[in-house]
């Protein structure tokens, strides 16, 4: 129950557990899947594409869409919105590409909503959240009123994305 | 003064005259009291001294100094060399590589060579060597003019501290041969206003291409004049015209990295032109094929590396673990020359160590079993490389006592490998067996081997590498191992097979032929379906099934026959695609992948597609 030790806790204590995060310095990338308002740091977004088909990987978990060609790299695609386990995802308008854990992760977004300076970021605790994992969420914030929650990737992409040797 | 950016060029030289340090005191201990490879053991260990000296790293200059003066006695030639002496001298190797090694990665507090220093010096006798190493002063001597070869050196303008640069550049001469009248003197050269211009008289029998190389390798050099000198004729002038350099091995691997890459939109642009039927287009793309051909066919070629590169440090390893066994071998490398591109060549020193140390461990009998068996005393191991077909095959063979077949049964059995009724040990079971982690024929587990890590190694290996393994052995004549490796890793071709919607790479490595499924000659085979092909059982495998595709296969369906060692697997599959050149390119395959992928590649079209690992199936 990480995100209900984090929103019981003082507001500096949430303030203090960013701070130790170099990631965190700078901005915010938002956007949707589903109904859900997501964030990632910007220094872990490459950068976002259009939507593409991905070549299944035989034996791979359900959220794991397959591999796609981004300019000859091969970069796994993760359907974001089967890994928040909202169903398989509608619109899929937007690729984001994370840098995560050494390798590059496209995760399937419906679309993308802002680039949010840090600083112009509340992080407001609150008593829970509808439908959603707390495992998988790093913090939970407000920007021009509207919430989102910031993915904990680690917790999303590590269970699907062995960190063994490449094939 | 700043020398780390000479760091790797540093430790590469130091690791080639290693090389040499061990190979000629291979071949003094074979005959002790020849003083022949004296020369050449004591260049080498003053060439480390000399560059370990302007790099900084006294600790290593002073080792290679005091062995240094141990080898000067024998230089002087008075008597042979004793048996604790040449094993001095062997620790003085080794102690030297992790030093190196150390002194590079700024770890050299961490190597003592305490008591070797001692030895050397007492071996050395009451001429001790002196506390602290010096590089080797160049003599300045004006030179008799006519004596050796004028040149002149023009350092880079923006190279900082010029006098060093121009300091490593008179000891990579001094190693090749006698320097001399060196412009301008030593104090001008370290003054702070030394512009980078210097020239020196160098008496030597190198050609004008190595004393270029060798003067570049110091790095910074701008320019370099060579004069011809009396001696030096017309040809090798010429010679001196094939330019060699040393290329970062990361430069290599990302030219060949866009090289695939171009390789892939050449076949993009193959697919569009044929989409369009535009004769013109077709024709550019034909010439742009054509070139790309070419490119990619230099750079692979450009990667290539002789087997030497790694074989020569085996003598030693052979030598070593046959003395700490008490067994005697005679160690044959054959093949040197052979090359193989530097990814797989990486790859393939620790399999062969695992195999060198089960032929002397376990293959090679003791002197006087040999002799009860009437054999030489002397085992024989061989490691040789060949060419064949497209291909290069590496063999490890010893005239041993060969595998013992009735524990490998007995191991089979007891691991459910085979059944308990089976009593025939053919040399693809050996294989499975050996191959599988933690079987081990040794009785005890030695130093050397026989913790059953070993073979396994090698199968993985070779699998990852796109080779094979195949194993013979017979009982009292020997074992042979053979590995057959792709000469290079990066650009293979393959065959390109349908199931359902999808699309699979099959490298052509391990295919050895396509027959079409004709249902009338399929059987069951306990399990599994098989194929009567040439009054031969060819068990089949479903890759629809494998893959979980669903929907009818088509009527008509291809087998296409896999061919590892001596076993033979067919893989059905929808239709097959053509024959292409892919790219392989390694991807991380997310948790639950089937084990049957041994990497991924991008299509013409762009789209991505799995390489099928053969090995996954047989």
């Amino acid at each position: 129950m990480i995100l209900g030790c984090l929103l019981t806790q003082p507001r500096w204590l949430i303030f203090a557990s960013f701070n130790k995060m170099d990631d965190f310095s700078g901005r915010l990338l938002l956007f949707r899947i589903g109904d859900l308002a997501c964030a990632a740091p910007a220094t872990t977004v490459r950068e976002i594409l259009p939507p593409q088909r991905a070549t299944r990987i035989p034996g791979a978990p359900p959220p794991v869409e397959g591999l796609i060609n981004v300019r000859g790299e091969l970069v796994t695609l993760v359907d974001g919105a089967r890994l928040l386990g909202r169903g398989p995802g509608v619109d899929g308008g937007a690729l984001v590409l994370l840098e995560w854990a050494a390798t590059t992760v496209a995760l399937a977004a419906d679309e993308v909503l802002d680039l949010v300076p840090l600083g112009s970021v509340e992080l407001e605790a609150r008593e829970e959240l509808v439908g959603i994992d707390p495992g998988v969420v790093q913090a939970v914030g407000r920007h021009a009123g509207r919430s989102f929650v910031v993915l904990a990737l680690d917790a999303l992409l590590g269970p699907l994305l062995t960190v063994q040797e490449d094939v | 003064m700043d020398l780390s950016q000479y760091a790797e060029l540093f430790r590469t030289e130091t690791r080639d005259h290693l090389l040499t340090f061990n190979r000629l005191l291979l071949e003094w201990e074979q005959h002790p009291d020849q003083p022949e490879p004296v020369a050449g053991i004591f260049r080498a260990v003053h060439t480390i001294k000399g560059m370990a000296a302007t790099m900084g790293y006294a600790r290593v200059a002073d080792l290679a100094h005091r062995a240094e003066t141990l080898l000067d006695r024998f230089r002087q030639g008075h008597r042979a060399v004793t048996d604790e002496e040449l094993e001095l001298l062997f620790r003085t190797a080794d102690a030297l590589e992790a030093l190196v090694e150390a002194s590079v990665g700024g770890r050299d507090a961490a190597v003592d060579v305490e008591l070797l220093l001692g030895a050397l010096d007492d071996a050395a006798g009451a001429h001790a060597a002196e506390p602290t190493a010096r590089p080797r002063r160049i003599s300045f001597v004006a030179a008799p003019v006519g004596v050796g070869r004028r040149i002149e050196v023009i350092l880079r303008t923006d190279s900082p501290l010029k006098g060093a640069r121009a300091a490593l550049v008179l000891q990579r001469m001094a190693a090749l041969g006698t320097v001399l009248a060196v412009e301008p003197a030593p104090a001008a050269i370290e003054s702070d206003a030394f512009d980078g211009r210097f020239a020196f008289r160098l008496d030597a029998t190198a050609d004008a291409a190595t004393i270029e190389r060798e003067i570049r390798s110091a790095g910074d050099v701008d320019r370099i004049g060579i004069d011809a000198g009396d001696a030096v004729a017309e040809g090798d002038r010429d010679a001196g015209r094939t330019r060699h350099l040393r290329v970062d091995l990361r430069r290599l691997d990302t030219l060949m990295n866009v090289v695939g890459e171009l390789v892939t939109a050449r076949g993009r642009l193959e697919h569009l032109a044929a989409a369009r039927g535009d004769a013109a287009l077709a024709e550019d793309v034909a010439t742009l094929s054509a070139l790309t051909q070419r490119i990619q066919t230099e750079i692979l070629q450009a990667r290539m590396t002789p087997v030497w590169q790694v074989f020569d440090r085996f003598p030693r390893l052979v030598r070593d673990l046959s003395r700490q066994l008490n067994k005697q071998v005679a160690f044959k490398v054959e093949g040197k020359e052979i090359e193989l591109d530097r990814a797989v060549l990486d790859e393939i020193g620790d399999p062969l160590v695992h195999l060198l140390r089960n032929a002397v461990d376990h293959g090679i009998e003791p002197p006087e079993e040999r002799a009860a068996a009437g054999k030489p005393a002397a085992g024989q191991i061989v490691l040789a490389a060949l060419r064949d077909r497209g291909a290069v095959t590496i063999v490890v063979s010893d005239d041993g006592r060969g595998l013992d077949r009735a524990k490998i049964l007995a191991e089979a059995k007891a691991r459910g490998v085979v059944d308990g009724s089976t009593d025939e040990v053919t040399d693809d079971l050996v294989l499975r067996v050996l191959g599988r982690s933690g079987f081990s024929t040794a009785g005890q587990v030695s130093q050397v081997s026989g913790r059953g890590v070993g073979v396994d190694v090698v199968l993985t290996r070779m699998r990852e590498l796109g080779g094979s393994v195949e194993i013979k052995s017979t009982p009292g004549v020997g074992t042979t191992f053979t590995l057959r490796l792709p000469p290079t890793l990066a650009i293979v071709p393959a065959l390109l097979a349908r199931v359902g919607h999808e699309r699979y790479a099959l490298p052509l490595t391990h295919v050895a032929e396509t027959v079409e499924l004709d249902a009338g000659r399929v059987t069951r085979l306990e399990t599994r379906d098989a194929l009567l092909l040439r009054d031969e059982l060819l068990p089949l495998v479903h890759l629809r099934d494998v893959l979980q595709i669903e929907g009818e296969p088509p009527r008509r369906r291809p087998v296409v026959v896999l061919q590892l060692g001596d076993r033979r697997t067919g893989l059905v599959i929808d239709r097959m695609e053509g024959q292409r050149e892919i790219v392989v390119k390694s991807f991380r395959p997310p948790r639950g992948t089937l084990p049957i992928f041994s990497g991924a590649t991008v299509l013409g079209d762009g789209d991505p597609v799995l390489i099928l690992d053969a090995g996954g199936f047989a």
